[in-house]
């Protein structure tokens, strides 16, 4: 059950209803009953990882809560760590190891036939993979104290808007609104709509818009010229922010009609001037996430090393972003750029900064815009990385941009409803960016202003959408 | 060593990270107040504090720190 479905459009005011006709303190047994129900539905025996990964968490959070050795606690959390990753790992890298094990056998000689086991990976494993994580580090840290309701820990871990595809949230900041919900209130029934509805006009009208483009230019990199492969390049990114961003939104837009709030995912991200700045905007639950869990300790561990130790815990860090992403080497490629682009920045950051200071450029337009249009450049490289299915396709494409040039194929109303939508996204963070985000449109003083609003942007959604198309990009994760 | 000392060193070490002569530090500090405070930064700070004051943080004093009023209250903690 994907939010972009009928299913899930009938599910959810039903959930709704039922969350606020409950009384307060039973309330977190609609979202957790919900949940599993939800998470049933995509594939009712994946719910037995879940569970199994729920129950694991919680026996050893209560260990560590509950023993004061400091080598027994870190042991207990090491050992939860690596039971919560072995389903995650078993279902995303065993069939890549066992055939890489297939072709080494063969290659000395050795005809040793291994079962070939290909499973489906379980929707959601890596995002309450991460959550299990990340709570049973934060209470090994005694930065928050050990949940003792079995219950609140599952809804933790399982809860439904979040489990498909994040955004990664926290148990310091879950688990207090499950256990003391806010009562009905307008304005977050409000807010929660006017975010669903803008979730689903990024993912509607324009990741699906452009996904059909970039689908069968990709599709056949072979067949097709260099220009429309530039195209493809540039417009794939922007298909990533509007799917995983419009996902995000409508995850954060359904909590918040329930009065839950959930960190933001995206923050404007190709408004960044700079790669790190890039990496604070984009997917930000992932990257706090693994900045707190991954960085933060490796960069302390190297910190002697100063300015080197940062290089290679960022190289390390973005690897293992690479490797999540994918077990094949155009993850690993993608994973080692972002820790070279970042690496530079580091190196570079005082230079760049007293040349921004001498001459005045933070406030030149003109150079915050190449800096925001070579960020866009770097992180569109990367992504063709990530877009690929081998290097030697990567290799294809970059190739055929600088060298094949041509007539782009022109799919004329795809490329022209894609336009009109990144258009109007466009417009809409430019003014939030900039302008504060006026004029406002949504939150117009003006009812009439709002309400027709609403019914415009719904209608280009009913008019322009891509319905019974893909799924969300961030599924296979 | 005072407070007052360790808050001058410590301006003396935030000067010269973050790359700015001018920087006053108050207590209530946090990243969002200093250019260029992040978590690239963040671990070339601690180290350089950690060998001008000769002292050695856990990780999870770290991630406790709040503020450079905290950050001040550890660094006495440690050498007193």
């Amino acid at each position: 059950m994907v939010f972009t479905s009928l299913n899930f459009l009938l599910f959810f005011p039903f959930v709704a209803l039922l969350f606020y006709i409950t009384p307060i303190r039973w309330r977190w047994t609609v979202l957790l009953a919900a949940s599993f129900f939800f998470y049933i539905n995509v594939k009712p025996v994946y719910a037995v990882l879940l569970a199994g990964v729920i129950l694991s968490t919680y026996f050893f959070t209560r260990l560590i809560g509950s023993t004061v050795n400091e080598s027994r606690r870190q042991f207990y959390m090491i050992f939860n760590i690596v039971i919560v990753l072995l389903p995650l790992g078993f279902f995303k890298y065993f069939a890549v190891i066992n055939n890489s094990l297939v072709f080494f056998l063969v290659d000395i000689g050795l005809h040793w036939p291994l079962p070939e086991i290909q499973y489906m990976l379980p929707v959601g494993i890596s995002f309450y993979t991460f959550m299990a994580i990340g709570y049973t580090i934060d209470v090994y840290n005694e930065d928050m104290a050990v949940e003792r309701n079995p219950g609140l820990l599952a809804l933790f871990i399982s809860f439904f808007p979040l489990i498909l595809s994040g955004p990664i949230e926290r148990a310091g900041n879950m688990l207090p609104q499950f256990r003391n919900p806010t009562s009905l209130n307008y304005s977050n029934i409000s807010a929660g709509l006017k975010m669903m509805l803008w979730g689903y006009f990024m993912k509607l009208v324009v990741a699906d818009r452009i996904g059909i483009y970039v689908d069968v230019v990709y599709g056949n990199i072979a067949g097709n010229n260099g220009s429309s492969l530039l195209i493809a390049s540039i417009l794939y990114p922007v298909q990533v922010y509007a799917d995983l961003g419009g996902y995000s939104l409508i995850a954060i837009g359904v909590s918040r009609v329930m009065g839950l709030r959930v960190m933001q995912n995206f923050h404007r991200p190709f408004f960044s001037t700079s790669m790190a700045e890039f990496w604070r905007r984009w997917h930000i639950s992932l990257i706090s996430w693994l900045t707190d869990y991954v960085y933060t300790p490796l960069s302390f561990s190297l910190r002697k090393y100063r300015i080197w130790g940062i290089v290679i815990a960022l190289m390390l860090t973005f690897l293992i972003s690479g490797i999540w992403h994918g077990a094949a080497m155009t993850f690993v490629i993608w994973g080692l750029l972002q820790g070279t682009f970042l690496s530079i920045e580091a190196l570079t950051n005082h230079k760049r900064v007293n040349l921004e200071r001498r001459f005045g450029l933070r406030n030149s337009r003109v150079y915050l815009m190449i800096c925001m249009g070579l960020t866009f450049v770097l992180f569109a490289v990367s992504q063709v990385f990530a877009r690929v299915s081998g290097v030697d396709e990567a290799m294809m494409v970059f190739r055929k941009i600088i060298t094949a040039q041509g007539s782009p194929y022109l799919d004329l109303t795809t490329l022209a409803y894609s336009v009109m939508g990144m258009s109007i996204l466009f417009l809409k963070d430019l003014k939030d960016e900039f302008y504060n985000g006026e004029p406002a449109f949504f939150s117009n003083t003006r009812q009439w202003v709002r309400y027709c609003s609403y019914l415009t942007l719904a209608f280009i959604v009913i008019i322009f959408g891509v319905f019974g198309g893909s799924g969300f990009i961030y599924f296979q994760f | 060593m005072e407070r007052k000392i360790v808050v001058e060193k410590l301006t003396g070490i935030f000067r010269r990270v973050f790359n700015s002569a001018s920087l006053e530090l108050r207590d209530d500090m946090t990243a969002n107040d200093i250019e260029n405070w992040d978590s690239l930064t963040h671990m070339i700070l601690i180290a350089e504090i950690e060998t001008a004051f000769k002292v050695k943080f856990k990780l999870k004093e770290l991630n406790k720190m709040r503020n450079v009023g905290e950050m001040s209250d550890l660094l006495l903690q440690k050498i007193l």
